[in-house]
């Protein structure tokens, strides 16, 4: 058993400034489930797309099996990937391809020695491999109707019927119910006493427990712990390990007014499904709640819900501001999707946010007070730029999220909604804007912030409703330690 | 998520905050802001004035220039509602269409049996009505396949095209009507001081729509959906009634056109703007208004239909045999979008959404 059929020396991979990876190694045996652990932007899976070629690294050896690469930055992939599958995060799947079709597509197996594929043998052996898996869909289903779970399910038992030796699953459960997990676990175990190996990436340290034989925690592109068994492990320690000696931070402030009515209301509201839990919370003048939990958790479409941006299954979210429901201001997740139209000027993108209260009954834009108002909030977000007139794609990444924190607030909302606030920003802005965010507080707004960064939410928050299953799993109140949060956030409670 | 997307973004954004205080020229702020305010084409029409006036004797007289406004009115006004379309990203064919559809229908209703009309004989300011209301249909029911059912704008529009275009044969029976009521071809004909009032109304019609793109929140909505839909919704932009309206008011100003060129001929041919939208995609490109979305103005896009109608003119009075007008047309038109393109991509640096 103890042959190693990965071993990678010395890897690095640098993305512009920032050094991802900085020299790590990793060796995986065959027959071994390897999980990897680390926090988000550490370098997990930077470090697997480098195994699978899918981001080629910049040195450093790869050996896998008898093949062994050399690497300068040029692409690998092909050579690479009869030896290794990789599941990423999101599913990669032909939406207008049926199940069949996507399970076999590129698999040699079902080829004749001309490339023609036989139409059978692949509805056939998918049948036979959806049965096996007890998945219940048919396998002349176009992909795009399946749900998010089928399609990640699809996408793991694509990579597990490749019968390639190394196998990755870079955060495989985040859509699986607890079933299709078992479902999971069993073939997992399954294929590895036939000598299969599997490097696991996970958020939840229960499955880690569950099916990971030894672990290997990354922290800031570096190895901080390899190959420790994981009998000989327990949560506070991998705990202590991700989060590291920290740098000096800026620390959360309690604004909140405890007393005082509350700005925002959540009444039983239930995200998805009638069978989902029900969220019941309110938000104080003053006070940053942060919505935290696992990929897929349901955290970001609360958010929207909360926001306008999305009607829940059912119950109600009510802002204090008069009668008419005066809407959150809103910090979207992806500031290139749908945070800024980079083609207008600054004013113009943070006017946009404020357009019913800058323009007079007639609907004209009221040019004095849309430069006072732009003029105050580049001040109050801190944007840098050489006029209001500089087009938003010109700025750098800190400072268009900035204009996106500042159309959110034109309107002068009494709560602020922000998905991953900070999300692709450098340390700089990052702290800037978590000032921002602790002076509205100051200033009286409810704020609530939905993000998958352990320190960002010890930096900011007052209260933490970590949201798992569509669900609040947990609440974390006042005087919490990063490493509560880190436990309660990788699902362990 | 992962350090891979944070920094793969970060590479992307390279910091350009100083820019303008080191490296850029006061004249470069100016081309910059020249070009953007669709101002890039007006030396190539000042260009073409000299040339004109120094070949064509007959170029630079007043009854030459004003033949040529008249000849541009309907143009225009069909080509700003067509930016409407563009500059939301989308497209509507189907205007040169509603610019002969949208008369002939009035037209049948208002001459008598004799001239071929349905024998109705409702008067001029009805039929006016009846035009504008087919038009805003027209737009309406555009706006509502795009908008809510989410057939592609390219073939909601291409079928409301043809679909018309068949429309006004049936309705006619294949032939022309003439000589509709004073009152309906008042606007195509008739003159105030001595200019055309088609030429006024194309102007009126310009600065009204000018200042609602710049001044007004419709105009401000128009430019974030065109520029990133996305966004705009997330600032809390309703997208769907900026797009539906739009189509409406875009077809309207393609109502106008037909009640203007209706005038001018004193008749409706059944093959009335037929051709007509491709000029107008020219003039509008030509103008600076990205087909992309989310760039444009009006002042570029009366600069397109100006330069068109110039060079037409011009053509005609060089007396080039009219085989040779259409294609000395065409050629123009791609030098001139050639500019266009260059020039907008030299004040920006950034390609646009195509």
């Amino acid at each position: 058993m103890s042959e190693a059929v990965v071993e990678m020396q010395d890897i690095r991979k640098t993305f512009g400034p920032t050094r991802a990876l900085q020299g790590v190694d990793l060796t995986v045996m065959k027959g071994e489930v390897h999980a990897l652990l680390g926090r988000n932007g550490a370098g997990k899976s930077t470090l697997v797309s480098a195994l699978s070629g899918f981001v080629p690294c910049d040195s450093g050896t790869i050996r896998v099996g008898d093949l062994e690469i050399q690497t300068d930055g040029t692409e690998y992939a092909a050579r690479i990937r009869s030896r290794v599958a990789h599941v990423q995060q999101t599913p990669r799947l032909f939406d207008l391809l049926t199940v069949a079709e996507n399970l076999f597509i590129g698999n040699t197996g079902v080829q004749n020695r001309w490339g023609f594929i036989d139409h059978e043998e692949v509805v056939r052996r998918a049948t036979k491999l959806i049965a096996e898996w007890k998945i219940d869909i048919a396998a002349d289903a176009p992909v795009a109707t399946l749900s998010a779970e089928s399609r990640q399910l699809l996408e793991i038992v694509k990579a597990l019927a490749r019968g390639v030796p190394i196998i990755i699953l870079d955060e495989p459960t985040a859509a699986l119910s607890q079933a299709e997990k078992e479902i999971l676990y069993s073939h997992v175990r399954n294929l590895k006493t036939k000598g299969v190996s599997f490097i696991y990436i996970s958020h939840h340290l229960e499955e880690v427990f569950e099916v990971a034989d030894v672990v290997t925690i990354l922290r800031d592109g570096n190895v901080v712990l390899s190959r420790e068994a994981t009998e000989k492990l327990d949560i506070a320690r991998i705990a202590n390990l991700m989060v590291g000696e920290e740098v000096v931070r800026s620390t959360r402030k309690d604004t909140a007014h405890k007393e005082a009515k509350p700005v925002l209301q959540v009444t039983d509201l239930q995200i998805d499904s009638t069978n989902d839990p029900k969220i019941s919370f309110d938000v104080k003048p003053g006070e940053i709640i942060a919505l935290g939990g696992p990929v897929g958790s349901g955290k970001e479409d609360l958010g929207m819900i909360i926001a306008g941006h999305m009607k829940p299954r059912s119950g109600s979210v009510v802002t204090d501001g008069g009668g008419a429901r005066m809407l959150p201001g809103y910090v979207p997740s992806d500031r290139h999707q749908d945070g800024y139209v980079g083609i207008l000027s600054i004013r113009e993108n943070i006017t946009l946010g404020g357009l019913d209260v800058l323009t007079n009954s007639f609907g004209f834009v009221d040019g004095k007070r849309e430069a006072e108002r732009v003029t105050e909030l580049m001040k109050s977000t801190d944007v840098i730029a050489s006029s209001s007139a500089q087009a938003a794609m010109h700025l750098s990444g800190g400072n268009q999220q900035k204009v996106v924190f500042a159309r959110a607030l034109c309107r002068n909302p009494n709560v602020l909604v922000a998905l991953s606030p900070t999300r692709g920003v450098d340390v700089g802005a990052k702290e800037q804007l978590y000032e921002l965010l602790r002076s509205l507080a100051a200033k009286g707004l409810g704020v609530i912030v939905v993000s998958d960064e352990h320190e960002e939410i010890d930096q900011i928050a007052n209260r933490v409703l970590i949201i798992y299953e569509n669900g609040v799993a947990a609440t974390l109140e006042g005087d919490y330690s990063i490493e509560d949060l880190v436990i309660k956030m990788e699902g362990v409670t | 998520m992962n350090a891979r997307t944070e920094t793969a973004e970060n590479t992307g954004n390279v910091p350009t905050e100083h820019t303008n205080s080191s490296g850029r020229s006061k004249l470069a702020e100016f081309g910059q802001t020249f070009v953007s305010r669709g101002f890039t084409m007006y030396p190539v029409i000042v260009l073409m004035f000299v040339i004109g006036a120094i070949t064509a004797p007959a170029f630079l007289t007043t009854v030459n220039l004003i033949n040529i406004g008249a000849q541009i009115a309907v143009l225009g006004i069909v080509t700003l509602g067509l930016s409407f379309a563009l500059m939301l990203g989308r497209l509507d064919l189907s205007l040169e269409s509603t610019v002969g559809f949208a008369p002939m229908v009035a037209a049948m209703l208002m001459a008598t049996t004799d001239a071929g009309g349905f024998g109705v004989q409702l008067p001029g300011w009805v039929g006016m009505l009846i035009t504008l209301g087919i038009a805003g249909l027209v737009g309406a029911f555009n706006g509502y396949l795009i908008v809510k059912v989410g057939v592609h704008p390219l073939i909601t529009t291409l079928g409301m095209l043809v679909f018309l275009r068949g429309g006004v044969l049936v309705v006619s029976s294949g032939r022309s009507i003439y000589s509709p009521p004073d009152f309906y071809t008042f606007l195509g004909s008739a003159k105030f001081l001595g200019i055309p009032l088609s030429v006024i109304t194309m102007i009126v019609i310009a600065i009204l729509i000018g200042i609602l793109f710049r001044y007004h929140r419709f105009g401000r909505a128009i430019y974030a959906v065109g520029g990133n839909e996305d966004a705009a919704r997330a600032a809390g932009i309703n997208v769907d009634r900026i797009i539906f309206s739009s189509y409406v008011i875009a077809s309207l100003l393609a109502g106008i056109g037909g009640i203007i060129l209706t005038g001018r001929l004193d008749s409706v041919v059944t093959t009335q703007g037929d051709g007509l939208i491709f000029n107008c995609f020219a003039a509008a490109v030509i103008g600076g208004v990205s087909l992309g979305g989310g760039r444009g103005t009006v002042i570029g896009a009366i600069s397109g239909v100006i330069l068109i109608g110039v060079i037409n003119n011009l053509l005609t009075l060089a007396q080039v045999p009219s085989f040779w007008v259409q294609a000395s047309t065409g050629a123009i038109i791609i030098v001139a979008a050639v500019l266009a393109a260059v020039a907008s991509n030299r004040s920006t640096t950034v390609k646009t959404r195509t």
